[in-house]
């Protein structure tokens, strides 16, 4: 191991990558991109949604209910005058659910204190969207009940259960720090890889690689040559991510900012050697592109960045687990949003380190094999 | 006429050229066959918003009956795990904190003694950290409690809170249209004929003409007298052809393996598809223009059909997201054809009730091809 000849190798990769406008820009672009648009996919909150309103009753109690509903701006009620129009919204996706209040709704209502059962109303939702009618089942619920109880002042006394929610971490139940700080995951795996990869490749394909293989510079140096400026250039990627989602987003960490640097260097070690191994095991450079394509797309889905992993399958969990993103993700969270220190992530550090010693030792013997 | 005639004539020649190419490239027919399976798999079994195995902490105070009786009660809702039992306020949080539990719910010591006058309460700690899934656990929590009597009643055992709900002071009676269980799957499988084609309109398109013009072949056949306008038609024909194919078999497979059949009329579903396959195919083009290198074309192809995936509202509903984010995903065609794809399959909608998403791919398409004729124009001249 030579400085000098280490110090020539790093100036040739620094340029060699700075001289690539493509490059260049996807190293800027697709993180920031990645970051504002993933962002704001997930919402637990529902604002302005189409409510279909059919008040058969046209009762003071009911035209009540209706203005409770739509008081805080949860939903936008639209009236409609039969079921069957109400239908025909429901279908075309006008409406995300609708809500039918029969005739006798305040005379039952009056009767509650005589003894007589509960008046109804009938709820429809657009199942068609799952997720959308999910949310809106709950803030529906809770509000027919919130007004209901103001309707019967409270006839039925007591006995049910009433529960003092508080959300940690994040009050508000707000979706932005949940995918930011997943979405360094996503780049750290993804862009990374696919970066290394390519430029490895093309140098393959161009005979450069093979010329750098019958100098004096060891495989070891070869790689530290590789690996260093692009390690900087993604960590400077991480620290960039970080004022982004920070100043545009509001989202700074929660926890130790040293220890998630740390953390996050470490893991572009492990997606960098892995970008390595698929450019050793690639032809050409659209080749390495599908490979780490084919690679990312479990990635997305199966790491835990888009759908929690504790929703699947037992097997497809016990197969996540060999992921290295699944455990960057959920450390990423943890210090990000939960401010968790070292000593409760160890497992998925203790993962980290193994993988990355396998990925790097691999790594090494992909570029002493003379291909 | 003639020169109408001849301008077929040389679609078709390159059309024909394109599909004997493409039947000797075996990694595109697996691709085409693999993804499919893959996406078939992920979205049918695996994939699910749905809270499941939630693992959640319990300090009791009260230690009485009708504490473990409101415990049993929140377990068989079928959402959770055995809890896990802990001494402290301070475990509790920690839990939490190393994300080893979701929920953290705190009895208090005189539990069993307010329910008897009439005011119970019970603390409920999330994870806020993931949103999602703490609303919904939350909510499932609370429809417990409030459903929970003083005495053990036979009546109060039922199933999930969703389907029965309790009578409150006034009784709702809910039904889901369209998607009675609220399955994440019908929600998903219902665009993924979407997805598929994206995925394969664009990586085609990119690869094979930056691939056409990287060997030399593109200008061969320019050098032939054919248009280029001829050559780029040709060359996305049998595409549609595979597109069509695609539509078939993920239709038929999520029929016959999830049930999931499209309640409006096939011949709707095929008419609908045609204008979102011909902007996809168009943007492929369009990147296929922009890139210099076939790792270039996929590369940029890439970081087109994963915001489409996550910003149509194919997998998260668009709905939710704030404005800015919800008119970008706008410019994606995947956008207008899930809307349309979720009417036709899931609402059993005719096709007057998509019209409206048809108009938009169809602009989005004539907007490409005035881009690819802007962009093109002075290379090929």
């Amino acid at each position: 191991m030579s400085w000098r000849r280490l110090r020539t190798l790093l100036q040739r990769e620094v340029r060699a990558t700075l001289r690539d406008p493509f490059t260049v820009t996807m190293l800027i672009a697709v993180p920031l991109g990645t970051l504002l648009a993933f962002g704001f996919v997930l919402s637990t909150e529902v604002k302005h949604l189409p409510l279909a309103v059919l008040d058969a009753d046209g009762s003071p109690a009911s035209r009540r209910l209706v203005a409770d509903l739509t008081a805080k701006g949860i939903f936008d009620a639209r009236l409609f005058p039969t079921r069957a129009a109400i239908d025909r919204a429901l279908v075309a996706g006008d409406v995300s659910a609708a809500l039918i209040i029969p005739p006798d709704f305040d005379r039952r209502r009056r009767a509650v204190a005589n003894g007589e059962p509960a008046p109804e109303v009938q709820v429809i939702y657009d199942g068609a969207e799952a997720v959308l009618a999910g949310n809106a089942e709950g803030f529906l619920r809770s509000l027919i009940a919130a007004n209901g109880v103001t309707l019967t002042e409270d006839v039925h006394g007591g006995g049910r259960v009433a529960v003092v929610t508080r959300a940690l971490f994040n009050p508000r139940l707000d979706g932005v720090p949940y995918m930011v700080a997943g979405t360094f995951g996503f780049v750290l795996s993804f862009l990374t890889t696919l970066i290394t990869a390519v430029s490895i490749v093309n140098e393959r394909i161009a005979g450069t690689f093979e010329q750098l293989q019958v100098t004096p510079a060891t495989s070891v140096e070869i790689f530290l040559g590789k690996i260093l400026p692009l390690g900087v250039v993604f960590a400077l990627d991480v620290g960039l991510m970080m004022l982004v989602a920070g100043f545009v987003l509001g989202v700074w960490p929660q926890g130790s900012v040293p220890f998630f640097l740390l953390v996050s260097s470490f893991y572009v070690l492990v997606s960098l050697a892995l970008g390595l191994l698929f450019s050793a095991t690639s032809a050409t450079a659209a080749e390495a592109v599908q490979k780490t394509v084919l690679f990312s797309i479990p990635l997305v889905q199966l790491s835990g960045f888009a759908f929690p992993i504790r929703n699947m399958p037992a097997i497809v969990r016990w197969i996540t687990e060999v992921f290295p993103a699944t455990h960057y993700i959920r450390i990423s969270r943890a210090i990000y949003i939960r401010a968790a220190g070292p000593v409760s992530l160890l497992p998925d550090l203790f993962f980290l380190v193994v993988f990355a010693g396998i990925l790097l030792w691999l790594a090494l013997r992909s570029i002493e094999a003379r291909a | 006429m003639s020169a109408l005639r001849r301008f077929w004539s040389n679609v078709l020649a390159v059309a024909y050229r394109e599909t004997i190419v493409l039947r000797h490239d075996q990694a595109f027919i697996g691709a085409v066959l693999a993804q499919p399976v893959m996406m078939l798999l992920l979205f049918g079994y695996v994939l699910s918003n749905e809270p499941a195995n939630v693992d959640w902490a319990l300090l009791d105070w009260s230690r009485s009956d009708a504490s473990r009786r409101l415990v049993a009660d929140i377990q068989a809702t079928g959402y959770f795990r055995p809890p896990r039992t802990v001494a402290s306020y301070e475990t509790g949080r920690a839990l939490l904190r190393g994300g080893h539990a979701l929920a953290f719910v705190v009895i208090p010591d005189r539990f069993a003694a307010q329910l008897e006058r009439g005011r119970p309460r019970v603390q409920l700690l999330l994870d806020g950290s993931d949103p999602l899934s703490a609303a919904r656990v939350g909510g499932y929590i609370v429809e417990v409690a409030a459903s929970f009597t003083p005495r053990d009643q036979a009546l109060a055992r039922r199933g999930p809170p969703r389907l029965a709900p309790p009578p409150g002071p006034i009784d709702v009676r809910q039904r889901f249209r369209f998607n009675s269980t609220l399955r994440d799957r019908d929600f998903f499988l219902a665009a993924l004929a979407g997805m598929l084609l994206t995925n394969v309109c664009l990586s085609v398109t990119a690869l094979g003409l930056v691939g056409e013009r990287e060997s030399g072949t593109f200008e061969q056949m320019l050098a032939q007298p054919i248009s280029s306008l001829e050559i780029v038609l040709g060359k996305l024909l049998p595409y549609v052809g595979v597109a069509y194919v695609i539509l078939l078999v993920s239709t038929l497979a999520t029929g016959l393996l999830f049930d999931v059949w499209p309640r409006g009329g096939i011949p709707t579903l095929a008419i609908a598809t045609l204008p979102f396959v011909l902007a996809s195919l168009g943007i492929g083009v369009f990147v296929s223009a922009l890139a210099r290198s076939s790792a270039q074309g996929v590369f940029i192809s890439v970081f087109f059909i994963m915001p489409s995936f996550v910003l149509s509202g194919s997998m998260f509903p668009y709905q939710l997201m704030p404005h800015g984010v919800r008119e970008l995903g706008g410019l994606f065609p995947l956008r207008w054809y899930q809307i349309a794809l979720r009417r036709i399959i899931e609402r059993g909608a005719g096709l007057s009730d998509v019209l409206g998403p048809m108009a938009a791919l169809v602009a989005l398409f004539v907007l490409l091809l005035a881009l690819i004729r802007w962009r093109m124009s002075p290379r090929l001249g």
